[in-house]
C-alpha cells in the first residue's frame, strides 16, 4: 500500500511532488485578497479559521507521522493564549514578545507533558495526555491571580511592532496568514527532513525502527514539542484576536476538536488537518445560526466521512486530481 | 455523628459510586480489550438508559418493568448500531472509529436535547429503598446499599461467566489473541457483536441506576465518558478485575478526596489516572501479550 | 488493511474512485452552501419593509446546553415587550437576531462579534454567564453599541462604570448579601455557606458572609463543589456533621436541581434549614426539584407570587402568548426589552449611542418586580424579597414572606 511519503520519494513530475504546497499558497494568495473585497465579517471569520488551522496542523503533525494520537494538545494552545494575555495586558503588547513568551512557555510545558506521557502508546498515551492537560486546566481555573479564574482573562489588546506597526483587523488577518503558511512550511520541512523520515517510520514500525538502532523516545519527544510549541503559538493568536482566554480553551473537548478536525480533514498529510479546521469551523460555528440541530448534522457528516470518505478531505481532494488527470 | 461515623459514612458513599463505574466499565473494557474497537458512545448510551427511565417509571408506574424496558431498549438500540455502524469499523483504523462513534454521540446527545429538553431529569427512587437506613449511627440512602449490592452481584456474575462457561472461556481467549480464536473456527462476528451489545446494555443499566443519584441531562453523557476511559484505562484494558479495583479506587478517592481536599476535588481522578500510568504505564492489571 | 497502516490518502483503485466521486461533489456542494450562509447571512436583512431600516437588536444567549431554558425565558420576555408595541417603535420595526453562545465564553464572544460584523446591530442584549459578559464588554466598548445585560450577576459587570453598559437583573452581591442579615434578625447565627467553585459562586457566597458577618452571624464553615457536580452526598455528610443552624447555597441549573434534591433525599432538610440565593429555586429548577424544594427559603428581586397591578398583567399576557408560567429570567427580558424600547422612543428611533445611553439612563420602569430604578453605575437598585417555595394551587410557587427594600449595589 502506497504512503503519501513514498510516493513522495518515487520520482514524479513537480506538481505531484509539490501538489501539497502549491494548494497552501495558491489558498494563502486568494485568501490575501479577501480584505480587498470581502466585509470585516469575512476578514474576521477567516482570521479565525486561519488560527485553528494552525492548531490542527500541529496535532496533524503529531497524528499523521509518528502516530501520536494526543487527547491534551489543547494545554498547549491555552498555555500560549494565556501566556500571550498576560504578558501583552501586564507588560507589552509587542508582537515579538508575546509570541515569543507563548512559543516558549508551550515548548517547556510540551517537554513536561511529553517526557511524563510517552512511556506510554496507543490509548494509554492519548489517556494520560488527557489527564495531563486536565490538570493543566484545573490550574488554569484556581490560579486566579494570575489567570482571572473562571471568568477568564479579558482585555487583550490586539499587538504592536516595535512602536512601527499597531495591527489592525486587516493587518492582524495578513500576520495570521503568514504564519499558516509558515507553520505550513516548517511542518512539510521536517515531515520530508531525514527527522521526518525516522518519526514515519517510529509511526508505521516503531519496533523496527528500535532495532535498527534508533531511539523512538527522544524522536517522538522532539516531535512533540515542536507540535506543542506551534500550538502555543495558535493560542496566542486566539488571544490577540478574541481580546479574552478562558479555561474553557484548555478543556479537553477542546482537544478533541483539534483531533477530530485531523481526522476529518485527513490525517496521515498536513494541508488535510488545516482543511478540516475549516470544516468544523462551518459545522459548529456557522450552522448554528440557522438550525438549532447542528451538532445533530455535524454527528452525521462524520458518519458520512468515515464511510464515504476514508482519509477526510484530503482523501476526496486527491481522488478528485487523480480522476482529472486521467 | 463521630469522625469515625462521618469516615464510614463517606466510605459508603465512595463503594457506591465505585459500583455504578464498575457497571459502566465492565462493558467498555470488554469491548476495548477484546474487540480492539474505541467506542466513544458510551456514554450516550448511559444518557438513553437514564432518558427512557425517567419516561418510563413515569408511563409504566412501575420501577422494575421500567428497568427490565429500558435496558432492553436499549440493547436493540445497541444492536441496530451494531450491526449498521461498527460492525464495518472493526478491522478499520482507530481514527475511524473515533470518528463514527464521536458522531455517533453528537447525534444522540443532540436527539436526546431534541426530545427530552435541556433540563435535568429526575427519577425517584424504587418505594421499596427510598428510605436513609442507619447502620451502627451511620446514615445513608438505603439505595446506595442496593447500588453497592448490584455491583458485587454483578461482579460475580461476570466472574462466573468469564471463567466458568464456555462462552467465557472464548471471550477471554479473544483478549489475548483474537486471530487464534477465529482461526479456532468460532463465529467471531457473532461474538463480537453479543459483547458489544451485552456492554452497551450494562451502560443503559448503569444509566438507569444511576440516574436517581446523578440526575439525566444532555452532557451528562460525555462526563460519563471520561470518567468511564480513565477507569478502563487505569485498570488495564480488557481486564475485568482491573476495571473492578480501578473502579473502586477512582470512586473511593474521588469521594474521600472531596470530603477532606474540596480545593482539589476537581483534579483528583486525572491526578490518579497521571501517576498510575506513570507507574504503570499499561495501567494496573494488564491481561493483554504486548 | 490491517491496523499498524498509515491512514494516508492514495490508496485509491478505480472502483473506489468511482464510489468516491459522488461523495466528493456532494461534499463540495455542502462547503459551498455552509459557506454561503455562514458568510452571506447578514445580506438578508435590508429587503423587507418600505421606509426606514429595521432597528436591529442582536440578542446573545444560550439556546442550547444546560441553560437553555434561561436563554428562551428571556428571549420569550422580551418578546412580549416588543409584541406589545407592535414589533414597531418610533416609526421603525424592531428585529431580533438570536445567536446561541452555549455556556461558553469563547462561542459567546463569536456570537456577539458575528452580530456586530456580519449583522451590524446596533444594540446588544443578553448572557447568562458573567464570563461571556465581561469578554463582551471588551467588545462592545471598542465598537460603542450599548449592551443591556439581562441575567449575568458578576459583580464587576456594572461596578467598572462602563457607559455603555445597563443591567435589569442584579449584581450576586445585591441578591445574596441581604439574607445575611435577615437570618441573623430571625434568629439564626449560625450558617454553613455552600456554592459551587466557579467565579458567580464564589461571588454570591462573598455577599451572602458579607451580611451576614456584618449582622453579628458566625459561619460555621464552606464548601465549594466543582461546578457540574453531580453527587453532592460528601458535602451533605460534612454539612450535617457540622450542624449548623442553617444552611446558605448557591447553586444554578442542574447543580441546583441536584443538590436541593439530594439534600432533602439525605434527610437533612428537616434539621438543617436551607435557605439561598433565589436563582436555586426558580422556574427553571422547580420542576425537576418537585417537593425537594418545599419549604425552602430564598432571596430574589422577583417572585411570581407578588401582588402588584404589573405583575398581574405580565403573567396574564405571559400566559396566554406562551403557554407557561413565566419565571424571574421572563422577567428580566422584559425589563431589559422595555428599557431598550422606552429609550428608543425617547430618541425618536436614533440609534446613536450616546444618544441611547443618556435615553436608557431616563427611562422610567413599570416592572412586574416592583420599584426599580437604576443606580450611577446602569445596575438596578430593587427590592429583594425573602420567598418560601410553598406547594399551592397544585404546583409549587415562591411565596413572597418579607421584604427587603430599595438594595443598591455598594459599587466599586
Amino acid at each position: 500500500m502506497a504512503t503519501q511519503a513514498e510516493s513522495g520519494r518515487k520520482t514524479q513530475s513537480f506538481v505531484s511532488v509539490h501538489a501539497g504546497t502549491i494548494a497552501v499558497l495558491a489558498g494563502a494568495l486568494l485568501l490575501a485578497i479577501v480584505p480587498l473585497v470581502g466585509s470585516r465579517y469575512y476578514v474576521s471569520v477567516f482570521t479565525q479559521i486561519l488560527i485553528l488551522s494552525i492548531f490542527a496542523l500541529s496535532l496533524g503533525f503529531l497524528m499523521g507521522f509518528p502516530k501520536l494520537i494526543s487527547l491534551g494538545h489543547a494545554a498547549f494552545f491555552g498555555v500560549g493564549a494565556y501566556a500571550a494575555g498576560i504578558f501583552a495586558t501586564r507588560v507589552d503588547p509587542n508582537v515579538v514578545l508575546t509570541l515569543g513568551v507563548a512559543l516558549a512557555l508551550s515548548l517547556l510545558l510540551a517537554l513536561v507533558i511529553g517526557v511524563l506521557s510517552l512511556r506510554s502508546t496507543g490509548i494509554y498515551f492519548l489517556m494520560i495526555t488527557l489527564a495531563l492537560a486536565q490538570l493543566v486546566y484545573v490550574a488554569s481555573q484556581q490560579w486566579e491571580s494570575l489567570t482571572g479564574g473562571t471568568n477568564g482573562l479579558v482585555g487583550i489588546p490586539r499587538p504592536e511592532l516595535f512602536g512601527l506597526l499597531r495591527f489592525d483587523r486587516t493587518t492582524f488577518f495578513y500576520l495570521v496568514l503568514l504564519l499558516a503558511v509558515l507553520s505550513y512550511l516548517l511542518f512539510r520541512t521536517l515531515v520530508r527532513s531525514p527527522f521526518g523520515r525516522i518519526l514515519i517510520g517510529i509511526g508505521s514500525n516503531e519496533q523496527r525502527m528500535r532495532a535498527i538502532g534508533y531511539s523512538p523516545r527522544s524522536y517522538k519527544l522532539t516531535a512533540f514539542v515542536v507540535a506543542g510549541a506551534v500550538a502555543g503559538l495558535s493560542g496566542a493568536l486566539w488571544a490577540h484576536f478574541n481580546g479574552i482566554v478562558t479555561p474553557e480553551d484548555l478543556h479537553w473537548s477542546h482537544s478533541a476538536e483539534a483531533l477530530i478536525m485531523v481526522i476529518a480533514g485527513g490525517a496521515g498529510t498536513l494541508i488535510g488537518p488545516m482543511l478540516g479546521a475549516a470544516l468544523i469551523w462551518l459545522l459548529e460555528s456557522a450552522l448554528q445560526s440557522y438550525t438549532d440541530r447542528s451538532t445533530m448534522i455535524t454527528g452525521i457528516v462524520f458518519i458520512l466521512f468515515v464511510f464515504f470518505a476514508r482519509n477526510g478531505i484530503a482523501g476526496i481532494a486527491q481522488s478528485a486530481w487523480e480522476r482529472v488527470r486521467r | 455523628m463521630s469522625e469515625i461515623q462521618t469516615l464510614a459514612t463517606h466510605m459508603l458513599n465512595g463503594l457506591a459510586y465505585g459500583f455504578l463505574l464498575f457497571i459502566l466499565a465492565a462493558g467498555l473494557s470488554l469491548i476495548f480489550g477484546m474487540m480492539d474497537v474505541i467506542n466513544l458512545s458510551h456514554g450516550s448510551f448511559y444518557l438513553v438508559g437514564g432518558f427512557l427511565g425517567v419516561g418510563l417509571v413515569d408511563d409504566l408506574g412501575n420501577w422494575w418493568l421500567a428497568l427490565a424496558v429500558s435496558v432492553g431498549i436499549v440493547a436493540v438500540l445497541g444492536l441496530i448500531a451494531e450491526i449498521s455502524l461498527l460492525r464495518p469499523m472493526y478491522n478499520r483504523d482507530h481514527l475511524d472509529q473515533i470518528l463514527l462513534t464521536f458522531g455517533l454521540a453528537l447525534i444522540i446527545e443532540d436527539a436526546s436535547e431534541w426530545l427530552f429538553g435541556t433540563t435535568i431529569q429526575s427519577m425517584s427512587y424504587p418505594r421499596l429503598f427510598s428510605e436513609t437506613v442507619e447502620v451502627f449511627g451511620v446514615v445513608i440512602p438505603s439505595y446506595r446499599l442496593i447500588v453497592i449490592f448490584v455491583g458485587l452481584l454483578l461482579a460475580g456474575a461476570l466472574y462466573l461467566l468469564l471463567e466458568r462457561t464456555r462462552i467465557g472461556s472464548i471471550i477471554r481467549a479473544g483478549v489475548s489473541d483474537r486471530e487464534m480464536v477465529s482461526a479456532l473456527g468460532f463465529n467471531i462476528t457473532a461474538i463480537f457483536g453479543g459483547v458489544f451489545v451485552c456492554g452497551l446494555a450494562l451502560a443503559g443499566f448503569a444509566g438507569f441506576i444511576g440516574t436517581p443519584i446523578l440526575g439525566v441531562y444532555s452532557g451528562l453523557d460525555f462526563e460519563i465518558l471520561i470518567l468511564t476511559l480513565i477507569v478502563v484505562v487505569v485498570g488495564g484494558l480488557g481486564s475485568l478485575t482491573g476495571a473492578l479495583w480501578a473502579s473502586l479506587l477512582i470512586g473511593l478517592t474521588q469521594i474521600l478526596g472531596q470530603a477532606y481536599f474540596p480545593s482539589f476535588a476537581s483534579l483528583i481522578i486525572y491526578l490518579v489516572m497521571a501517576v498510575v500510568l506513570l507507574v504503570r504505564p499499561q495501567g494496573l492489571f494488564q491481561r493483554r501479550y504486548a | 488493511m490491517g491496523k499498524g497502516d498509515i491512514l494516508v490518502p492514495g490508496t485509491a483503485n478505480g472502483a473506489s474512485t468511482l464510489r468516491r466521486f459522488p461523495f466528493a461533489v456532494a461534499m463540495i456542494l455542502l462547503v459551498a452552501f455552509l459557506l454561503l450562509v455562514g458568510c452571506g447571512g447578514g445580506g438578508g436583512g435590508g429587503g423587507q419593509g418600505g421606509g426606514e431600516d429595521p432597528i436591529r437588536i442582536g440578542v446573545i444567549l444560550p439556546y442550547s446546553g444546560v441553560y437553555a431554558q434561561l436563554g428562551q425565558d428571556i428571549t420569550d420576555g422580551m418578546n412580549l415587550y416588543f409584541e406589545e408595541q407592535g414589533m414597531e417603535i418610533a416609526g421603525r420595526s424592531v428585529e431580533l437576531i438570536q445567536e446561541d453562545t452555549e455556556a461558553n465564553p469563547q462561542v459567546g464572544v463569536e456570537a456577539a462579534r458575528t452580530l456586530i460584523e456580519r449583522d451590524e446591530v446596533e444594540i446588544i442584549t443578553g448572557t447568562v454567564s458573567s464570563a461571556v459578559a465581561y469578554g463582551v464588554i471588551d467588545l462592545i466598548s471598542q465598537d460603542q453599541i450599548p449592551f443591556v445585560i439581562s441575567n449575568a450577576t458578576g459583580n464587576d459587570v456594572t461596578r467598572r462604570g462602563i457607559p455603555y453598559v445597563f443591567r435589569t437583573s442584579a449584581s450576586s452581591w445585591q441578591v445574596s448579601y441581604p439574607m445575611g442579615g435577615w437570618l441573623v434578625d430571625n434568629g439564626v447565627q449560625n450558617v454553613y455557606v455552600s456554592a459551587p467553585d466557579y467565579a458567580a459562586g464564589q461571588e454570591q457566597a462573598g455577599g451572602f458572609k458579607e451580611g451576614l458577618a456584618a449582622a453579628g452571624g458566625n459561619l460555621v464553615d464552606e464548601a465549594y463543589p466543582p461546578l457540574g457536580n453531580s453527587d453532592y452526598s460528601t458535602y451533605l455528610t460534612n454539612i450535617s456533621q457540622a450542624s449548623p443552624q442553617a444552611e446558605w447555597s448557591f447553586y444554578a441549573g442542574t447543580d441546583a436541581v441536584s443538590f436541593v434534591r439530594q439534600y432533602a433525599e439525605a434527610g437533612l432538610k428537616e434539621s438543617v434549614p436551607l435557605y439561598g440565593s433565589g436563582y436555586m429555586v426558580e422556574a427553571d429548577t422547580i420542576e425537576g426539584q418537585g417537593d425537594a424544594a418545599v419549604g425552602i427559603r430564598t432571596g430574589l428581586f422577583y417572585a411570581s407570587g407578588l401582588d402588584n397591578p404589573e405583575n398581574t398583567a405580565f403573567i396574564e399576557n405571559f400566559q396566554s402568548q406562551f403557554d407557561r408560567d413565566p419565571s424571574t429570567y421572563a422577567v428580566q427580558g422584559y425589563d431589559a426589552a422595555w428599557l431598550i424600547g422606552e429609550a428608543l422612543k425617547a430618541t425618536e428611533g436614533d440609534t446613536d449611542p450616546d444618544a441611547l445611553v443618556e435615553a436608557m439612563e431616563g427611562v422610567e420602569f413599570q416592572s412586574p418586580r416592583g420599584p426599580l430604578s437604576l443606580d450611577e453605575n446602569h445596575n438596578p437598585i430593587q427590592n429583594i424579597y425573602i420567598r418560601e417555595a410553598r406547594e399551592q394551587n397544585g404546583r409549587i410557587e415562591n411565596v413572597v414572606i418579607d421584604t427587603i427594600e430599595n438594595v443598591q449595589d455598594p459599587g466599586a
